[in-house]
C-alpha cells in the first residue's frame, strides 16, 4: 500500500514537471510519516540528506566538472577533432566516424553528454551536412556517440551509482572503457556502410606531417585521459585525486600555458560548477533519504518479490536490471534513476552474487541508451535545444543506433568480460 | 569553415548556416544583471542576497579545489595529507549545495522533466506552474523547520569536529537556510506567475528563455 503510495506520488509529481528533487523528496516524506506514524521523524530525513552528500569520494563530482568546464572553453575539443580527422578523415564515412571517435575521446576530458554534444556535435554538424551526410542521420550520431561519454571515465553516473551502492569507482570507471570503445567500434562500422550506400564523397587523406601537427596539437586535452587512467591503472590515484590533478592540470593549461583564462573567468566557470553541483547534489541527498526509507520499509523486496526475482538467476536479474534502467531514463534524468533504482536492486544483486562492477557497468550502459531514446530520453532534448532542430527529425535517425547499444548490452550480459578484462587487469584480480 | 566555401556541395544552405551558429554556450550567469522580482527596500536585500549566494558558491569550489589539490601534492610531494582536508570538504560540499539550490531555484536551473508540461495549453502551464511553486515552496519549508530541529539538537550535543576543532553544527547551518531561501523563491514565484501575465519559472527567468528542457551534467 505504502509502496505504492510513494511510487504513484512520486511518478506523478515527475511527469507533471515538478522540479525532480521534489518527486524524491516527496517520495522519502511518504516513507517517513508512514512508516513512523507522523512527522516526529523528519529531522531524521534531514539528517539522511546530509549523511547523502557527506561522502569524501562524492567530492570527485564538482572537482571532474569544473576540471572540464576549465578545460572545454578553450579549444580542446576542435584539437580532438582534428586529430581524429587526421587519421580517418579519409576513410568511407570518415567524418561520420571522426564524429564518433572525437565524441569518445571528448568523454574522456568531459564526461557530460551534453557538453559533448555541443563541444563535438557542434562544429562537426555544419562539416557532415555540406558532406552531403542527412541531418537525421547526423543527429542521431551526435546524440548516441555523446553517450559514449557516460562510459568512458571520468563519468559521474559511475561515482554516483558507487557512492550508493558501495562500489568501487576506480574499478568501474576502468570497466566502462571496454564497452565504450566497443560501441564507437559499432557506430564506425554503421558510419562506413551507411556512407557507401549513400555515396557520401570521401575526404583527402592528410599527410603524415599534418598527423603529427595534429597529434601535437591534441596532446593537451589528451593529458586528461592519461591523468585519470594511467594515475587509476597504475594505482596512484584515487578517483578524487585524479579529479583534483586534472583540476590543477587544467588550470595550469589554460591560465598559465594558453593564457586563455583570466581570474575573472576562473570565478564564473567556478560559480556554475557550483550551480551545476548544488543541482546534482540535493538530488543525492534526497536520494539517499529516499533510499533510507524504502530500505528501511523493505520495500525492495517487495517489489522485487512480487515479480519472482528469487527465481530469475543472474541473468534473469541483469536483465531484470537492464529493462528497469533503460525504461526510467526514457523518461527521467538518469541521475535520478540511479538514485531511485540502485537501493531497490542492490538486495538482490548481493543475494545472487553479482559482481557490483559489472552491474554498475551495464547500468551506465543503459542509462546512456534510455537517454538517447524516444520519447523523452533527455538527451534529445539537448540536441533539440542546441541545434533547434525540430523533435521528429532529431528522433528520426535513431533506430539503428539503439539497436546497436541493445546488442552491446545484451553482449555486455552474457559476455562479461568485455567490462572486466581491463579491471582484472588492472587490479590484478 | 567559412561562409564563402563556395566549392562545397551545400543540400541545404538555410540548414547549414543556421547549424553553424547552433552551438552557444548559454550556462553562465550574469550577476551584475540579475533583477530582483521583489519591489523596493526588499528588492535591494533580495539583489544582496543574490551576490551573496553567487560569491558563496565560486568561493566555495575554488577553495574546495584548493584543499583537494593541496592535498595530492601533500601527499604525493611531501609525504604527508592534511590533517583537515576531508573536514574543509565535508563544510564546503555542504556549503555549495545549499547556497546552490537557492541560486539555482532564483535563475530556474532546477532540473526538471518537461516534456509534458511543454505540451500543455497556456493557462494549463501557467496553473501547473503555480502549482508547482507553493508545492515546492511548502515542501522547502517544511524541510527548514525540520533542518533547524535538527541543527538545534546537533549545537546542544556541543560535539567538536575533530580536525578543525570548530563546533559541528557550524558546517549544517546553511542546510536550514538554503532550505529557506529557496522556499522563499519558489513562492515569490508563485506570486509572480499570479500577478503577472506571463509564466515565469523563476522570479526572474521567464519561461522558453533558457530552451533546454533540462540540465545535463
Amino acid at each position: 500500500m505504502m509502496t505504492w503510495m510513494i511510487f504513484g506520488t512520486m511518478i506523478v509529481l515527475l511527469l507533471l514537471g515538478f522540479p525532480m528533487m521534489i518527486p524524491l523528496i516527496a517520495g522519502s516524506l511518504i516513507g517517513f510519516v508512514g512508516l513512523f506514524g507522523g512527522f516526529g521523524q523528519l529531522d531524521t530525513m534531514v539528517q539522511q540528506i546530509l549523511g547523502g552528500i557527506r561522502p569524501a569520494s562524492l567530492i570527485a563530482v564538482p572537482m571532474f566538472i569544473f576540471a572540464a568546464d576549465i578545460m572545454t572553453r578553450g579549444q580542446s575539443a576542435t584539437r580532438l577533432i582534428d586529430l581524429v580527422m587526421s587519421f580517418v578523415g579519409h576513410f568511407k564515412g570518415g567524418l561520420a566516424i571522426a564524429t564518433a571517435g572525437a565524441c569518445t575521446m571528448f568523454g574522456a576530458v568531459s564526461g557530460s553528454t551534453q557538453a559533448t554534444v555541443v563541444a563535438v556535435g557542434g562544429p562537426l554538424r555544419p562539416r557532415m551536412l555540406k558532406a552531403g551526410y542527412n541531418d537525421s542521420f547526423i543527429l542521431a550520431l551526435i546524440v548516441n556517440s555523446s553517450d559514449i561519454a557516460f562510459l568512458i571515465p571520468p563519468s559521474i553516473g559511475m561515482i554516483i551509482y558507487g557512492v550508493v551502492s558501495g562500489t568501487s569507482i576506480s574499478e568501474l570507471f576502468i570497466a566502462g572503457i571496454g564497452p565504450g570503445l566497443l560501441i564507437l567500434v559499432m557506430f564506425s562500422i554503421y558510419s562506413y556502410f551507411y556512407a557507401l550506400r549513400n555515396n557520401v564523397p570521401t575526404l583527402p587523406k592528410s599527410t603524415w606531417a599534418e598527423r603529427r601537427q595534429a597529434v601535437l596539437r591534441a596532446l593537451w586535452p589528451l593529458g586528461f585521459p592519461a591523468i585519470i587512467i594511467g594515475g587509476i591503472y597504475g594505482g596512484i590515484f584515487s578517483p578524487t585525486e585524479a579529479a583534483a590533478a586534472c583540476v590543477l592540470y587544467a588550470l595550469f593549461l589554460e591560465m598559465v600555458v594558453f593564457r586563455e583564462m583570466g581570474l575573472k573567468q576562473l570565478y564564473s566557470t567556478a560559480k556554475s560548477t557550483g550551480l551545476i553541483t548544488a543541482v546534482v547534489f540535493i538530488l543525492v541527498g534526497a536520494g539517499a533519504a529516499f533510499s533510507y526509507v524504502i530500505s528501511f520499509a523493505q520495500i525492495p523486496q517487495h517489489i522485487l518479490g512480487s515479480i519472482g526475482i528469487d527465481e530469475m538467476g543472474q541473468y534473469g536479474v541483469l536483465f531484470t536490471i537492464s529493462i528497469a534502467f533503460f525504461v526510467g531514463c526514457m523518461f527521467v534524468d538518469p541521475i535520478v534513476v540511479i538514485l531511485i533504482f540502485v537501493p531497490i536492486f542492490a538486495p538482490v544483486v548481493q543475494s545472487v552474487g553479482l559482481d557490483p562492477v559489472l552491474v554498475g557497468t551495464i547500468i551506465t550502459l543503459q542509462v546512456a541508451i534510455g537517454s538517447a531514446t524516444p520519447p523523452f530520453g533527455c538527451d534529445i532534448f539537448t540536441a533539440i535545444a542546441v541545434f533547434k532542430r525540430p523533435y521528429v527529425e532529431v528522433v528520426k535517425g535513431t533506430p539503428p543506433f539503439i539497436i546497436m547499444l541493445l546488442t552491446t548490452a545484451v553482449l555486455l550480459i552474457f559476455f562479461p568480460q568485455i567490462a572486466l578484462f581491463l579491471r582484472d587487469l588492472a587490479f590484478n584480480k | 569553415m567559412t561562409l564563402d566555401d563556395k566549392h562545397a556541395p551545400k543540400p541545404d544552405p538555410d540548414v547549414i548556416a543556421a547549424a553553424e551558429v547552433a552551438a552557444v554556450d548559454e550556462d553562465d550567469i550574469d550577476d551584475s544583471k540579475y533583477v530582483s522580482g521583489l519591489p523596493g527596500l526588499l528588492g535591494v536585500i533580495d539583489v544582496g542576497i543574490a551576490r551573496i549566494e553567487a560569491v558563496l558558491l565560486a568561493i566555495g569550489v575554488l577553495l574546495m579545489a584548493l584543499n583537494t589539490m593541496a592535498n595530492v601534492v601533500g601527499r604525493y610531494v611531501f609525504g604527508e595529507s592534511l590533517f583537515f582536508s576531508e573536514e574543509l570538504n565535508r563544510a564546503l560540499i555542504i556549503l555549495i549545495t545549499f547556497a546552490g539550490i537557492s541560486y539555482a531555484a532564483r535563475h530556474g536551473r532546477h532540473i526538471r522533466m518537461s516534456a509534458f508540461f511543454d505540451a500543455m495549453p497556456f493557462r494549463m502551464r501557467k496553473t501547473m506552474m503555480i502549482v508547482i511553486a507553493v508545492v515546492t515552496s511548502a515542501a522547502m519549508f517544511l524541510l527548514t523547520w525540520y533542518s533547524v530541529d535538527y541543527l538545534l539538537s546537533q549545537a546542544s550535543r556541543g560535539r567538536l569536529l575533530p580536525a578543525l576543532q570548530i563546533p559541528q553544527w557550524w558546517i549544517i547551518v546553511w542546510a536550514p537556510l538554503g532550505f529557506f531561501l529557496t522556499g522563499l523563491q519558489y513562492g515569490l514565484t508563485a506570486i509572480k506567475n499570479l500577478i503577472d501575465k506571463d509564466i515565469w519559472l523563476s522570479t526572474s527567468t521567464l519561461e522558453g528563455y533558457d530552451d533546454s528542457a533540462e540540465e545535463e551534467v
